[in-house]
């Protein structure tokens, strides 16, 4: 809210600039944000206006009055309300339905949404321009000054917080008023000339013809009031927050009033505006009032009672205050305060601070009043536990490290992907990856759903990095993924790991050969393999597969057991093309939590082995089809590769038409035999190797090659 | 010609050799020449046979001489040009040290994970765990668990995204107080980091997703003195010891009393630049004491218990370490701004 500064000193008699008066109200609750200049439009008024920003609990300091308490209380000085002759309203009429006068009549017809409404009747006002020092004061605080009648009403909304309304009375169809529910599909043409349909939940202000204005929010365009105007009839009400809430939203119709309501406006308060405001439209529109005032109430607004104690308020706070000094800082706020003989402070809260319901809350207004910086700083006593990560914590930790060690950069990005992401990916209609969790309000149309992968991310980030000339891009992200569950309201969310590698590996080196510096397909199985290792699990095996986004002869599913957990891949041409990759690129996706639920922590130390190896190596060739893969030989060999045989590597394999015959290939392995309580003869071995050829030229057909 | 005579001129000859030869190739051509079996001072033993038998004694003392004298010259030499060669080697070996390293190609950390890594290493010396939630949470846990009344204002601040009435995106980490206090008794000290969701237009300080860190701390006589203090340690571990925080009032449905955090800025010790905005203050998150609403509604004693909450928003902190003024750069993937950390 604007508060400008002359209007705001009217009732704050402290001898403060309005600097240090900001800095003041920001440590005490009522953050100011800036400090403005004003100048009027004719030049000749100037002001300094501070823009506060209201907490959404205190409906109560969104007027020059309330501030003016509230900045009382903190530099402990001294305030007061305007001079407000309540004379005018002569003696007020009170019930759920009264009549006033012969025409101002209100019925109260649902009185939870709207437990008081106070009308009062002005005829022979004139309308004229406000006098410059109302006009001033309303567009200092940002209100447009219009005409006398209805810049009084802003004028006394923003002075005491009371939002008011005028009607021309001679276009109500007579002075009964009724506040009641609206009917289902009601229709009423508001103040900005829309046709608004209405639902039972919202509260109307209606005549005897129909409805005249939306409680609260905003007024109807029949019956408001013009140039032509000289009779009125002024509303002065207190709302159900709620309702006006539920109405506003509904209806996407904000408003200075509704603003007020929803923050609750104190139900004690309408009578003083109704009179400030009759007696401010005496003065700028001469007219006289047609009293009594109405006041259709039904609203409790004696003070609410609430028991403080000392101890329990130092307990919180971590204070040694005395209850006298909580009584003195309750009282300056206006709470009446009473110190029982057991210690306990009796505290009336007054009706203008509905937030304050409960003794905690009384323990806050002594912590503001008090000061939070003199609250002492001290550390938590009792040391109940040493902090420390959980093991699958750790293992997320070392997952990444691991990544960064194989030269992966550590990327971010948005959680939010739309199903063209998976267009682009090359997933077919009916992929399961399409069962994405969507957002009702999505901000765009590009992130409209949860992911339920990481690698549609990595992917744009490698078209960005293409578009920025970027040479090597090395990417990897673990994020949560997303994927509904079917009878449960809330998705699976598991920890995947992802990276995408294109471009040379070592982008800086000079003197490299091109060749060694690009990735392939094994380097980027190297790495997810690293990551297996690094976290202990054994399991892992890696099965030729199909994946929509890959290249079809060089793609892997990644197995844990028998379970798949993700894959290994180059990208095809078409992704390829559609992310305007000039390189070829390589990508791999997998389901981290699976790794961590079955990862070892520790390994376990292997005794060194004393006595030396025999190592052998073997070159076979066999027929170059899809049974015959290096993990078929290895598994080969290792049948038949007695107690001895303690590991067996592939280091060479090749294809060459002329030297092996058409369709063959050589597989190089190296054999390491180890026996752990002696060295081993070379005809021990030699023998074992016989019988390994022989197994693999009976299983796979392989010659052994000279 | 005397034989003492012509074996002391092939030694003068030999001599010569060996201390021109250019390299041990030179050297040994040297050696075979005159110390070879058929070498010229070897073959010169066959001449002692045609002296007279009283001077083959002297004459064989000669040759002898003669013979180790050039050994050990030869040796000499050898050593020498091993010598030289082993320099010529070395030299030739010799690198442009100016040329740059090869670097191995180690991926880098995201600033904004370092950022909560090390937010976390500070908490953790402090006795606090670690916990999570999840990020796609029900309406109970985001609102009405946190205090939230239903239809407030205060709900206007949250601008969520909604899957359904009842899911969400949380907003703060602090549905996962409730999580964790559903699960576990008092004592609890947590701090949960993790990624956040709000309905903002992405601009060079908004972004929809985000990081924060919560804290909670709820036991028997846990202060607002405390949370002053404990977060008082943490700005200081993260700024440097002139850092302090300020704290002022705020409303926040799940904290009574609340307070914003701020940390004096400083690039400027307090006096205001650009960064702070002029006003020698950075906000960076909400704190209080939890609301024994919130205590209550999981089943904590409040007249036993209290407790402190608060949640920082870790953005902000990362962007002040590494002075970068554009948060959307945390989410672009952009190789040339990852390698940078």
């Amino acid at each position: 809210m604007r508060v400008p500064y002359s209007w705001l000193m009217e009732y704050l008699q402290a001898d403060i600039g309005p600097a240090e008066l900001a800095r003041e109200l920001t440590m005490g609750g009522l953050e100011v944000e800036e400090i403005q200049d004003w100048t009027s439009e004719d030049g000749k008024a100037t002001d300094q206006v501070l823009v506060t920003s209201v907490t959404s609990n205190r409906g109560d300091l969104l007027s020059m009055v309330g501030v003016a308490r509230h900045a009382a209380a903190v530099l402990g000085a001294s305030w007061q309300m305007p001079q407000i002759d309540m004379g005018l309203l002569g003696e007020p009429v009170r019930g759920q339905t009264v009549a006033a006068t012969e025409q101002v009549r209100i019925e109260l017809a649902n009185p939870s949404g709207c437990p008081r409404y106070c009308g009062l009747m002005m005829d022979g006002v004139q309308v004229a321009d406000s006098p410059d020092w109302m006009a001033h004061r309303l567009d200092a605080a940002g209100m447009r000054p219009i005409a006398n009648l209805v810049d009084c009403t802003n004028y006394v909304m923003l002075e005491l917080g009371q939002p008011l309304h005028g009607f021309d009375y001679s276009l109500l169809q007579d002075g009964h008023i009724i506040v009641r529910s609206a009917t289902d599909g009601e229709q009423i043409l508001t103040l900005d000339q829309q046709w608004r349909t209405m639902t039972e939940s919202d509260l109307l202000i209606a005549d005897s013809a129909g409805p005249v204005a939306i409680a609260g929010v905003m007024g109807g365009a029949d019956t408001e009031m013009s140039w032509r105007t000289t009779k009125i009839l002024l509303e002065s009400a207190h709302f159900d927050p709620t309702s006006i809430r539920k109405t506003r939203l509904r209806l996407g119709l904000a408003s200075e009033a509704s603003h007020r309501f929803e923050r609750v406006v104190d139900p004690d308060g309408t009578l003083r505006a109704l009179a400030r405001v009759a007696g401010l439209l005496q003065e700028t529109a001469g007219g006289s009032i047609i009293g009594p005032a109405a006041d259709a109430c039904v609203a409790d607004v004696s003070p609410r009672t609430i028991v403080l104690r000392a101890e329990h308020c130092n307990r919180v706070l971590g204070t040694a205050l005395s209850a006298a000094q909580m009584q003195q800082y309750l009282e300056a706020l206006g709470f009446e305060t009473q110190i029982e003989a057991d210690g306990r402070l009796q505290v009336a809260v007054p009706t203008y601070r509905p937030d304050v319901e409960r003794e905690i809350d009384l323990v806050e207004e002594v912590a503001i009043v008090h000061g939070y910086q003199k609250i002492p700083t001290t550390v938590p006593g009792r040391l109940i536990q040493s902090g420390r990560l959980t093991p699958a914590q750790k293992f997320e930790r070392r997952a990444r490290a691991t990544l960064r060690a194989a030269g992966l950069n550590e990327t971010i990005s948005y959680s939010m992907v739309s199903q063209r992401d998976l267009d682009r990916m090359g997933y077919t209609a009916d992929a399961p990856e399409r069962d994405m969790l969507a957002l009702a309000n999505p901000g765009s149309d590009e992130q409209s759903h949860m992911r339920s992968r990481l690698l549609p991310s990595l992917l744009q980030a490698a078209e960005h990095n293409q578009h920025q000339r970027v040479e090597s891009v090395r990417l990897y992200e673990i994020a949560r993924v997303f994927m509904p569950v079917a009878n449960d309201k809330l998705p699976c969310e598991r920890l995947h790991a992802a990276g995408l590698m294109m471009g040379p590996y070592w982008s800086s080196s000079w003197n490299l050969p091109d060749e060694s510096r690009e990735p392939d397909f094994y380097t980027v199985k190297g790495t997810v393999e690293q990551l297996v290792g690094t976290l202990g699990v054994d399991d892992v095996s890696y099965r030729s597969s199909d994946h929509p986004t890959m290249h079809p002869g060089q793609c892997a599913e990644i197995l844990l057991g028998d379970r798949s957990i993700g894959i290994i891949g180059k990208l095809s041409s078409t992704v390829q093309a559609e992310y305007d990759l000039d390189r070829p690129a390589y990508a791999f996706e997998l389901d981290l939590d699976a790794l961590i639920e079955c990862a070892g922590l520790y390994s376990e130390y292997q005794r060194l082995p004393r006595f030396p190896a025999a190592l052998r190596d073997l070159a076979v060739v066999v027929d170059d089809t899809t049974e015959n893969t290096a993990e078929a030989l290895q598994q080969t060999v290792e049948e038949a590769g007695g107690e001895y045989l303690a590991e067996v590597t592939v280091f060479d394999v090749y294809a060459d038409a002329e030297r092996l015959g058409e369709g063959m290939k050589s597989v190089a392995l190296s054999l390491t035999f180890r026996r752990s309580e002696g060295t081993l003869t070379d005809e021990q071995v030699d023998q074992q190797v016989s019988a390994i050829v022989a197994h693999l030229e009976e299983k796979l057909g392989a010659q052994l090659r000279a | 010609m005397e034989l003492t005579e012509t074996i002391e001129q092939i030694q003068q000859e030999a001599r010569a050799a060996v201390l021109g030869a250019a390299d041990l190739g030179a050297l040994e051509e040297v050696r075979v020449k005159y110390l070879g079996r058929n070498g010229t001072l070897r073959q010169q033993y066959k001449q002692l046979g045609t002296l007279a038998q009283e001077d083959r004694p002297l004459a064989g003392q000669a040759l002898n001489k003669a013979i180790s004298t050039l050994e050990r010259l030869m040796e000499g030499r050898k050593s020498a040009l091993a010598e030289q060669a082993e320099q010529q080697k070395l030299q030739a070996e010799a690198l442009d040290v100016t040329l740059p390293g090869r670097v191995p190609a180690i991926g880098h950390q995201h600033p904004l994970l370092a950022t909560m890594e090390e937010m976390i290493e500070i908490f953790l010396g402090l006795g606090f765990m670690v916990a999570e939630g999840p990020e796609v949470e029900d309406y109970h846990h985001s609102f009405e668990a946190l205090n939230y009344p239903e239809y407030h204002p205060a709900m206007d601040e949250q601008d969520t995204f909604y899957v359904s009435d009842q899911v969400l995106l949380r907003s703060q980490t602090s549905t996962v107080q409730i999580r964790v206090m559903e699960q576990q008794e008092p004592p609890v000290r947590i701090i949960a980091p993790g990624r956040c969701y709000r309905r903002d237009t992405v601009d060079a300080t908004h972004c929809h997703t985000f990081y924060q860190l919560e804290g909670l701390l709820v036991d028997k006589g846990i202060t607002f003195a405390d949370l002053k203090g404990t977060l008082e340690i943490f700005a200081r571990q993260v700024f440097g010891d002139r850092c302090h925080v300020r704290f002022r009032p705020d409303f926040f449905p799940f904290t009574e009393p609340s307070a914003e955090i701020a940390l004096s800025c400083t690039l400027c010790d307090g006096s205001g630049c650009r960064v702070c905005s002029g006003t020698g203050y950075l906000e960076v998150g909400g704190s209080g004491q939890v609301d024994p609403n919130v205590l209550a509604g999981v089943g904590y004693d409040t007249e036993k218990y209290t407790g402190y909450a608060f949640g920082v928003g870790i953005e902000r902190f990362a962007m002040l370490r590494h002075g970068i003024d554009d948060i959307r750069l945390f989410y672009s993937g952009d190789m040339r701004f990852l390698e940078q950390f």
